[in-house]
């Protein structure tokens, strides 16, 4: 005769199991390990700064003392690259040439020349060009009419275009050594930014893919659970269990349980290895297990649903795209609508940005704590429900 | 009868408009088999999940050693085995591994899985993982995995199917072994041999009705005839006789064909179960 059994004992044993089947499959275990190394290499080839200034090529501007008054504007983010002649300067920014930067000034290379770049020189990708004419100086000064041509690549916002417009009247006015029409310190302009100032700090590649990397990790995981919860359906080894002392929330419980240690597991070794623990370790590793839970639920629908491999793995893609997209919306500022800030996987997209990339804490993030726990429930509930009446038919 | 390990009574299921099960009621006491007899699609299986709590009756009621069905009670669940007709077991952990986790579930945590792998033949494959296991070895293994917590209460839905005769007669025996344990057994087969070598009783379902209920030889008495087949060699031919044991005279006659140095064959004249089953259902055994 058996002893009474309590429930965390056979959850537990259900969570060994599963764990064990996990560790035996070498189709998951490979593709698991392979996930994993691949997103920390990709994580650290990331170019982890921004380039803030902006190169203008000009040409044409035989006296120092104008190129000094023009380096001023580096200040504004401007960097400037000296080229011999405008013909050079327009098919760099055509595209039809490359500049190189050595130390004795540009050298430009045309496309369809067989000579190599200059050693030790760095590529200057130059989108803008400011071709002053061998007159600009006298005529300015003189106050005589001339032009100066600015090449743009088509892709060079408008913004940028006009800027570079009143750089050119700027400089004419010095160079005339009349004062502008307008007193720039009149009316005074006083920048206010709100939130942290990232000017000069700002969001890198690398800290941008952080939550998409993490997210790609969380979702291998869910494939992996729904792969198991479908063949313990379809094997029909589930009604094995659910005629012993087992009950359906047991059986739910461990595979919740299972998927947040495997999910978990991977979260937070690829979290060390791309050096997130640092900042709020416990608050990252909250929502790491709210999103490890709340994809085992999502895991537990796509798994009971499917009826083999192929429908296990479209029940998955069903899933995996729209949770998704909030992590992709991290790459593209200002892209997440509404509707994407209803989808389950915001709240720990946005969570993970405030405290990975923005250095918040608990105060900043508890709602997208409350909100992606709300969203565990409602899909541990959706779970429950479909492998309920799943079990029930087979 | 009293202290009924199953007790069934005027249960129904249906399948959205096919009724499986419709109104039937029985009882199985400790020590007994109850073979359930009948074609495929009969409502055995439907049965067996009903009283193992995976469906719930539309009505009547049923209960296993006492317990309500539909309560989904632990501890009445804690004592009843079930052996599937698909092999459902874990492919990728051994056979050990998948009797050491059924065992857990019940919480018992020193199962002696040698001796369990040794009662159905399988000692040898105990660290072979079970996807490297025969259809034979798989069913073993099932029925070694039903017996891991000495349940006072056996289903087994079809546990010889499609099996070779040896893996069959092991099963056979172990089934026979656990009823004069005291367990009470209900056995679904569609094996008119096996339901007679096994049963103390047998019970004929078909669509979902029962026919009837009572021991084999009950069975063939009320639906054989009660006659001897007499063959004698005949000079070059043979000559059959059949002597009615209904009739006076009939003890005259066996003595005498007994004693007779032509006799060939005495073959009685009762009927099979699955004579008696058609004649009853209307419906052969197989299909």
């Amino acid at each position: 005769m058996s002893r009474p059994v309590s429930r965390a004992s056979i959850i537990g044993s259900i969570v060994k199991k599963d764990l064990t089947e996990y560790s035996r499959d070498r189709l998951w275990m490979f593709l698991t390990l392979l996930v994993l190394v691949f997103m920390i290499i990709v994580f650290w080839v990331l170019p982890d700064r921004v380039d803030e200034s902006i190169p203008v090529g000009i040409s044409g501007l035989g006296d120092p003392a104008v190129l000094v008054g023009l380096e001023s504007t580096e200040e504004e983010g401007l960097r400037l690259v000296a080229f011999d002649s405008a013909g050079d300067l327009r098919s760099v920014v055509a595209g039809d040439a490359d500049a190189w930067q050595t130390n004795g000034g540009v050298v430009v290379i045309p496309d369809n020349s067989d000579a190599e770049k200059p050693e030790g020189a760095e590529k200057a990708n130059v989108d803008i060009g400011l071709a002053f004419p061998a007159d600009f100086l006298t005529a300015t000064a003189s106050g005589n009419e001339t032009t100066v041509e600015i090449f743009v690549d088509a892709q060079v916002p408008d913004e940028l275009k006009s800027s570079m417009s009143s750089l050119v009247r700027e400089l004419a006015f010095a160079v005339a050594g009349s004062p502008l029409p307008v007193d720039t310190a009149n009316p005074q302009e006083v920048y206010t930014v709100l939130g942290e100032d990232r000017a000069g700090n700002q969001v890198t590649p690398r800290e941008s893919f952080r939550p998409l990397l993490v997210f790609l990790v969380l979702l291998m995981e869910m494939f992996g659970m729904s792969s198991l919860i479908a063949r313990e359906v379809q094997s029909k080894t589930v009604t094995a269990l659910l005629v012993t002392p087992a009950t359906t929330g047991d059986v739910l419980a461990a595979k919740g349980i299972a998927g947040a240690v495997l999910g978990l597991g991977q979260a937070v070794i690829l979290l060390a290895a791309i050096n997130v623990l640092g900042s709020e370790p416990l608050l990252i590793l909250t929502l790491m297990l709210l999103g490890a839970v709340m994809v085992s639920g999502a895991a537990m629908v796509a798994g009971s649903l499917g009826r083999d491999f192929l429908s296990n793995l479209f029940y998955g893609m069903m899933f995996m795209v729209p949770l998704m997209i909030p992590a992709f919306t991290v790459l593209f500022p200002g892209t997440a609508t509404g509707w994407i800030q209803a989808l389950p996987s915001y709240p720990l997209v946005q969570g993970l940005v405030k405290v990975a990339t923005y250095g918040d804490g608990w105060a900043e993030a508890l709602p997208d704590v409350g909100a992606l726990l709300a969203w565990c429930v409602a899909l541990f509930v959706l779970g429950w429900v479909v492998l309920k009446r799943k079990v029930e038919t087979l | 009868m009293t202290d009924a390990a199953i007790k069934v009574e005027n249960i129904t299921f249906s399948y959205g408009d096919l009724e499986a099960v419709g109104g039937i009621s029985f009882e199985v006491a400790p020590g007994e088999i109850l073979g359930f007899l009948g074609p495929n699609g009969a409502g055995k299986s439907t049965t067996i999940k009903i009283l193992t709590g995976q469906l719930t009756p539309k009505s009547g009621s049923a209960q296993v050693l006492g317990v309500d069905v539909t309560k989904d009670d632990p501890e009445m669940q804690a004592q009843i085995g079930v052996c599937f007709e698909e092999k459902n077991l874990y492919d990728s952990m051994s056979g050990q591994e998948n009797l050491k986790f059924h065992a857990s579930l019940f919480g018992i945590k020193d199962v002696d899985t040698d001796e369990l792998l040794r009662r159905v033949g399988l000692a040898d494959r105990a660290k072979d993982r079970v996807a490297k296991y025969s259809k034979g070895m798989k069913q073993r293994l099932m029925m070694a995995r039903t017996l891991v917590n000495t349940p006072k209460v056996l289903f087994l839905d079809e546990p010889t199917d499609g099996l070779d005769p040896v893996s069959s007669q092991s099963i056979r025996k172990l089934i026979q072994q656990e009823a004069d344990r005291g367990a009470a057994i209900l056995l679904t087969t569609h094996d008119m041999n096996e339901a007679d070598e096994l049963s103390n009783r047998v019970a004929f379902i078909n669509e979902g009705k029962l026919y009837a209920v009572d021991t084999s030889e009950n069975l063939k008495l009320k639906h054989g005839k009660r006659s001897i087949r007499v063959r004698t060699r005949d000079g070059a031919g043979v000559t059959e006789q059949i002597v009615s044991l209904e009739e006076s005279g009939a003890g005259e006659a066996l003595r005498a064909a007994v004693g007779s140095p032509n006799l060939m064959t005495i073959h009685t004249e009762e009927a099979t179960l699955e004579a008696i089953f058609i004649q009853m259902t209307g419906r052969g055994l197989e299909g």
